[in-house]
């Protein structure tokens, strides 16, 4: 069966990497991003690829107004997709999110509350009758799982995508959406470009983006790429409170 | 794709050290010191290292934008791999018109190196694929280079250093399928200096052929070696994509299996390997007929942690019979250990680029792992007998030359070097372009 599928946040590394897989497998594509050249460059590319069909939508990613509009779109065209990646997050400067309240406020609207809102939205869309159901895919991230001092904004608002997605598919299951949460542990991308020393536990985009569409196709419900990360976050989670709070990582 | 090591080339034995910055179609970078576009970074030498500068790498603009697969004109972002692009196009019957040993190598690296290939009698370089080009400079923008265009013909083989390469518009090569129908014959073996003689007759009877080369035991006195021909044919659905490597090295060499006697015992056993084996005629997956290596991840690491320099040069077609086993037996005799050393016949295809590394005669590209003070004196000596006869070593694989040699054997330079944009250098440029040494 072709896939019809939507990518919100497109230009991510991890993102462009799945539409390669899709592209392949001659999926049709609705890609939706900020930058409106690269966009056209992800879309071209999925092309030659093999993508039957792609359409792009071009906007503030982070804006309820841009949103709402978005699904509205899709209502009124009749968008076939009953696949949706919501693929885009900012790395949080901690250091700067210590002094800068606006600039806090900023990234957890962006990495938590407006992620929360297309999933919201996609899914009630995916749970209307003409849909018939379908699956919603989140990039959360590993670091939601404890709240750690170099990193505290960020895994805040992982953390509360995490919970929302949850929450979402306990809500959808009888509605016939499921929701995968995806937890990627370090990824070599241009979100991590300025950290020089990359070791072992750093994947390639193209390796989580294999994982995100196994998960999807085999319909897990949570998932850590590469798999590893499950049991670093296990020893992770139970390190004492007291011991964790004077670990400068 | 990403590269194995920002910072080190594929023959590793040098760090240097560098700021990075990521090519993302806006405006050249600012940087303190030069600039150097990077791809996949598997040159052997430092043209892809740019110590103490910045490397501008690529590889994450490897769009592929627009394909008409009617005649096969692919243009696409520069950071594109052959890779990449082989195993996308391969299966609607369409390949690269010429691939290097390796398949993880960028567009605009192949282009910046005009590479070449063991269908080089038929088909020429790269660069000769290369329709048009888009590059951006530090100094004048963006400019779109359409051959013929003095420009383009100092970008192809200009090493990187006339602008970034951004986009490239290639013709590819049709194909039957994915396989190769291979021939292979065994050369020299016998006493006196023949080997040379054996494969120049070979050579000289496989014109036809659309892949020749040879392998050749630098070790042995007589050139004893092995002869491959090959050409395309149809295969299995399975071969349209490559095997994953499954194999990765995960060790470096230790130091006393690169020695001579290593090389010795080494070359030996692969001639009686490939004696031995009874199918002079077998068809096989055009990926490990092209890129056998490449089934291996990290295999620079067999070479130790000191790395490894290949030292490929180039004789004139007059002087190849006798000047090969001269250089050769110069080697051996200096005690530089070598393994899987090839040797091809360039024909007289005019490569597109100024720069370009092939001309009309024999080339041999010999593998030198750690190499020591007398394996660098003798190779300036190799160096001084290639240059006598009008030959030339190839800068793409390159961490030694001098300049006074870089200059003999390409006086071109220096109008390479008068359209070279300002903010770009490399240690392999800076190097070579010293004057009066």
């Amino acid at each position: 069966m072709k896939s019809h599928v939507i990518v919100v946040g497109a230009t991510s590394a991890v993102a462009q990497a799945a539409i390669r897989i899709w592209a392949a497998r001659n999926a049709s594509l609705t890609l939706v991003a900020r930058n409106s050249d690269e966009i056209a460059r992800i879309a071209a590319d999925a092309r030659v690829r093999g993508a039957s069909d792609v359409v792009t939508a071009v906007g503030d990613l982070t804006s309820t107004a841009f949103i709402m509009t978005t699904v509205a779109t899709f209502d009124a065209s009749g968008d076939a997709s009953t696949l949706a990646l919501i693929a885009y997050g900012s790395l949080t400067d901690s250091t700067r999110a210590d002094t800068d309240v606006n600039y806090l406020a900023t990234e957890l609207d962006t990495n938590f509350v407006s992620a929360a809102l297309w999933a919201q939205a996609l899914a009630d869309r995916f749970a209307r009758v003409d849909c018939g159901g379908g699956t919603i895919a989140v990039i959360s991230s590993v670091a939601g799982d404890r709240g750690r001092g170099s990193n505290h904004a960020y895994g805040a608002a992982k953390a509360g995508l995490t919970a929302f997605c949850s929450g979402l598919r306990a809500r959808m299951h009888a509605r016939g959406v499921h929701v995968v949460t995806i937890k990627p542990g370090f990824i070599d991308s241009p979100m991590t470009a300025q950290v020089a020393k990359k070791g072992a536990l750093w994947a390639s985009p193209e390796a989580v983006a294999a994982g995100i569409v196994k998960a999807i196709d085999k319909k897990r419900d949570v998932v850590y790429l590469p798999s590893f990360w499950r049991f670093i976050m296990l020893v992770i989670g139970h390190v004492p409170e007291k011991i964790f709070k004077r670990l400068k990582f | 794709m990403i590269p194995r090591s920002l910072d080190q080339p594929w023959g590793r034995g040098f760090s240097a050290k560098h700021s990075h910055a990521f090519a993302d179609g806006g405006a050249f970078p600012r940087a303190t010191g030069s600039v150097l576009p990077r791809g996949l970074g598997r040159s052997y030498g430092d043209v892809c290292v740019n110590d103490s500068g910045t490397l501008l790498h690529t590889f994450r603009r490897d769009r592929l934008l627009a394909f008409d697969d009617v005649h096969g004109i692919l243009t696409c972002e520069a950071g594109a791999s052959l890779a990449d692009i082989a195993q996308t196009l391969l299966p609607r019957g369409w390949f690269l018109p010429v691939v290097p040993g390796t398949r993880f190598v960028t567009v605009g690296g192949a282009i910046a190196n005009d590479v070449h290939g063991k269908n080089h009698h038929i088909s020429g370089t790269f660069g000769r694929a290369v329709r048009s080009v888009t590059l951006r400079r530090s100094d004048t923008g963006l400019h779109r280079l359409d051959a013929p265009n003095p420009l383009l013909a100092h970008t192809i083989g200009g090493l990187g250093v006339t602008g970034l390469i951004e986009e490239v518009t290639l013709e590819l090569a049709r194909l039957p399928g994915p396989g190769i129908m291979q021939e292979t014959k065994l050369f020299g073996g016998k006493s006196g200096d023949g080997g040379i003689d054996d494969y120049l007759a070979l050579d000289a009877e496989s014109k036809d052929w659309n892949y020749t080369v040879g392998w050749i035991d630098t070790m042995d006195k007589n050139l004893r070696g092995v002869f491959f021909r090959g050409n395309h044919c149809d295969g299995p659905d399975e071969w349209l994509a490559p095997n994953a490597a499954t194999l990765t090295l995960p060790v470096d060499a230790p130091r006393w299996l690169l020695g001579r006697w290593s090389a010795r015992a080494f070359n030996a056993a692969y001639y009686r390997a490939q004696a031995l084996q009874t199918a002079k005629r077998s068809t096989i997956p055009l990926w490990q007929f092209f890129f056998p290596l490449d089934a291996v991840n990290a295999w620079n690491r067999a070479y130790g942690k000191r790395g490894f320099i290949q030292y490929q040069f180039v004789v004139p077609t007059d002087a190849a019979r006798e000047m090969v086993p001269r250089i050769l037996a110069h080697l051996r005799e200096s005690n530089v250990a070598s393994y899987l050393a090839v040797i091809k016949t360039f024909d007289d295809l005019l490569s597109p680029g100024r720069m370009s590394f092939p001309m009309p005669g024999t080339t041999v590209a010999l593998d030198i792992p750690a190499p020591n003070d007398n394996d660098r004196r003798a190779l300036d000596r190799a160096d001084a007998m290639v240059a006598d006869v009008g030959g030339r070593v190839y800068p793409a694989k390159d961490a030694r030359m001098s300049a006074v040699m870089f200059q003999r054997f390409f006086p071109q330079w220096r109008e390479l070097e008068a359209v070279r944009d300002p903010m770009i250098s490399s240690s392999f440029w800076r190097r070579v372009t010293r004057e009066g040494e």
